[in-house]
């Protein structure tokens, strides 16, 4: 084939999904960025153009920082809790015994749970009356624990930080333990002959060789803390008084409940540049592997 | 490489093929007979009813087509077709539609010039005097009427019955009749009053409404409806929000509550670990499924002020309205089917089937189930109704003073902090030039 026949081949079978993709993505992003300038209830084809003031309002609203700060909260809390966890757990999966076959064919339960049944199932755990977490903490004589985790502002965030991290961890477990597969069993050997074990290799060793791997996985985990809804939605409704209030219910707020299309647009864009941003920053800061910088 | 070839053509034939056959049948759909589209909200009544009525409204009327159908989210599937001005005929959008934004736009169309006609199957007499007429007044904006009520719900509290009487308790009138029952409930173990704390809109209509109206009158309600300048942080207010703290410090709540959903805080209820509880007369439907057999439960009105300034008979309702679009293909068979659906006899089979109240005057001749019969007497003697326009009118008031209420009911915050933050709030609303506003003046409808 000459080259010029080659690339019209390509050309051929990139045409049907690069226009899917246009349609379906780039054509609804771009058109996002307008209908943000614009005052618009989103029922009906009416709308006034506005220039910039919903990103006016957008910064002076101090419930979308208070939802940011949420946000970025879900984010380094249980970001920190998913990769210790993970990584041990991923570490410890890779023995040969009855337990880790066992916890190997159980670990991603939770992630094929739809989002909805991992929040009522929550919801049962944490609830004040007949849960199972209160009933718990009762019978070993932890009365004065037992709360309405959901109901008080101090802890309903981070109880759906623990939803959020009982979803996710089965997905950054699989993808550890799939990287530490790839770490070659000379280097590890090697490292054992010299004397580094047990948490020194980890340090030393076993980090660093997954450097690419965690970086991967905290953009995952920036993407997936920003873009956080369905647990919140179903969990708390944002409450109480907004303390678990994030972003995307902000936004979803303001579109179905206020009829405020125009400015929920103006959130999405904003939630948009955020969360590019967030993980360029993460990508960049953790751009150095500390293994090349000793080679 | 022939075979492959075929295939495909027999692939590709068929696919043609059945393109043809269903182009075939949209077009003899559309070009013989009249086709009604009507979407509808499907709550915890389902839609079953309103295709029973398509079925006997298409057998009286050869040639019509009615199709029904809904879901429980239907107003975000309503929204782009409103959009692209391709809106269903007749339509029931549910609560979470904001209704008063497809008004403003224009998207569905006033209903007076049908309301002063004859209802279904009559040559006199006007359908609008068919309605209830606190009912139709909700539906009004500068003078018009854009929607119809169909059903209606009550709200106030409902206690355990059988707990009630096994321990000679009867259900307070009064909130020192209140605080003595509280009293005796607390010292048997069993928390007084539950809520639905995850959702505080159960509370704003079950305790604080109830006790501003009976502090200050259908006035001060009124007036902070009509974001009356202070309204909001009025005594009445105050007086309201101070009894709901009383509650809280005197732990007359359930421990919990507030970390509770609807249905958390309901199963509480029915399963006796809660001697009350506000709601809507959908409680009992709402809850059907999992009530232990010959559960009773009793309906009260909130209990008032020894001294209030309001009338003690006062009752709040809901209705979820009906429309026309505007864009609607066929805009007068819609409205004479929805005749038809609230003609008399169709309304007293609603209540029978669904177990509801129904805004269609002498609906409430019907044989009610057992749990709605209080609430019956409970309208009929009611000399006042109230309803939470605001919540409609104004959404972002509405969610301000939903999470005010979760923040006083959960100890953050005072009464005095609670009104400041109302005011505050409808201060906002009332200075924002987007927002239209609304005038309720009683007694329009009549």
């Amino acid at each position: 084939m000459t080259p010029r026949g080659r690339t019209g081949f390509i050309t051929l079978f990139l045409l049907p999904a690069t226009a899917l993709y246009a349609l379906f993505v780039v054509i609804p992003v771009v058109q996002a960025f307008a209908f943000s300038l614009y005052r618009w209830r989103g029922i009906s084809a009416n709308r006034s153009f506005i220039g910039l003031e919903n990103f006016h309002h957008l910064f002076n609203d101090p419930l979308v920082w208070r939802a940011l700060s949420h946000n970025l909260l879900l984010f380094i809390g249980t970001s920190a809790v998913i990769l210790t966890v993970s990584l041990a757990l991923a570490h410890a999966l890779g023995a040969e015994s009855a337990l880790a076959r066992f916890l190997r064919s159980v670990y991603l339960f939770p992630q094929v749970v739809s989002l909805v049944v991992v929040a009522i199932l929550w919801m049962f755990i944490l609830n004040p009356s007949f849960g199972i977490l209160n009933a718990t903490l009762k019978a070993v004589g932890l009365e004065r624990w037992a709360i309405a985790w959901l109901g008080e502002k101090s802890t309903a965030l981070a109880s759906i930080g623990v939803a959020h991290v009982w979803h996710a961890l089965g997905f950054y477990i699989m993808l550890f333990a799939a990287a530490l597969r790839t770490i070659p069993p000379d280097v590890m050997e090697a490292a054992t002959l010299d004397g580094v074990t047990g948490l020194a290799r980890v340090r030393y060793v076993t980090l660093p060789m997954l450097w690419a791997v965690l970086r991967i996985a905290l953009v995952y985990m920036a993407i997936g803390t920003m873009n956080i809804f369905s647990l919140v939605f179903l969990m708390t409704q944002g409450g109480p008084d907004r303390a678990t209030e994030v972003m995307l219910t902000y936004l979803y707020e303001q579109a179905f409940k206020h009829s405020e299309f125009g400015y929920a647009t103006a959130l999405a864009v904003v939630n948009f540049v955020l969360v590019m941003a967030l993980s360029g920053a993460i990508l960049a800061l953790f751009r150095h592997n500390p293994q090349e910088g000793r080679a | 490489m022939k075979r492959i070839l075929l295939a495909l053509l027999v692939v590709a034939s068929s696919g043609i093929a059945v393109l043809m056959v269903s182009c075939g049948r949209q077009q003899t759909a559309t070009s013989g007979a009249k086709e009604l589209e009507v979407a509808c909200f499907k709550g915890g009544y389902g839609i079953d009813f309103f295709e029973q009525a398509a079925r006997e409204y298409e057998q009286q009327h050869p040639g019509v087509k009615i199709k029904v159908w809904g879901n429980p989210r239907v107003w975000e599937q309503l929204r782009p077709r409103f959009v692209a001005g391709n809106p269903p005929d007749l339509t029931y959008p549910g609560w979470g539609m904001d209704h008063w934004a497809l008004v403003y736009e224009g998207q569905v169309i006033p209903l007076d010039e049908y309301l002063d006609s004859p209802p279904h199957g009559k040559t006199e007499g006007t359908w609008r005097e068919t309605f209830e007429p606190s009912l139709l007044e909700l539906c009004q904006y500068q003078g018009k009427t854009y929607m119809l009520p169909y059903f209606f719900s009550m709200l106030g509290w409902w206690y355990n019955k059988d707990m009630f009487e096994k321990n000679g308790w009867k259900p307070p009138r009064t909130w020192s009749e209140l605080l003595a029952l509280c009293e005796k409930i607390k010292a048997k173990g069993i928390a007084p009053i539950t809520y639905q704390g995850i959702y505080p809109a159960y509370a704003v209509s079950g305790f604080l409404i109830p006790w501003v109206i009976s502090a200050g009158g259908i006035e001060a309600f009124d007036n902070a409806q009509n974001l009356v300048p202070g309204a909001w942080k009025s005594p009445a207010f105050l007086k309201a929000a101070q009894m709901m703290d009383e509650l809280r410090r005197r732990g007359y709540f359930q421990e919990g509550a507030n970390g509770m959903d609807h249905t958390g805080a309901q199963m509480e209820f029915i399963s006796g670990r809660a001697a009350m509880i506000p709601c809507g007369t959908w409680l009992h439907s709402e809850m059907r499924n999992v009530l232990p057999p010959n559960f009773r439960m009793g309906f009260m009105l909130p209990p008032v002020l020894d001294d209030g300034n309001g009338d003690p008979s006062a009752v709040g309702i809901g209705i979820e309205p009906w429309m026309v679009p505007t864009k609607g293909k066929n805009r007068e068979l819609a409205i004479d089917f929805y005749k038809y659906m609230t003609s008399l006899d169709k309304a007293k089979q609603f209540v029978e089937a669904k177990g509801t109240l129904m805004s269609i005057r002498g609906s409430d001749q019907a044989n009610f189930p057992e749990h709605l019969k209080e609430p019956v007497e409970v309208f009929r003697g009611a000399k006042t109704v109230w309803s939470q326009e605001y919540r409609q009118w104004y959404q972002k008031l509405g969610k301000e003073v939903e999470d005010a209420t979760a923040a006083l009911l959960a100890g953050n915050i005072t009464p005095e902090q609670f009104v400041e933050r109302l005011e505050r709030a409808a201060e906002a609303t009332r200075n924002d030039r987007n927002i239209p506003k609304h005038t309720y003046t009683r007694g329009q409808a009549r």
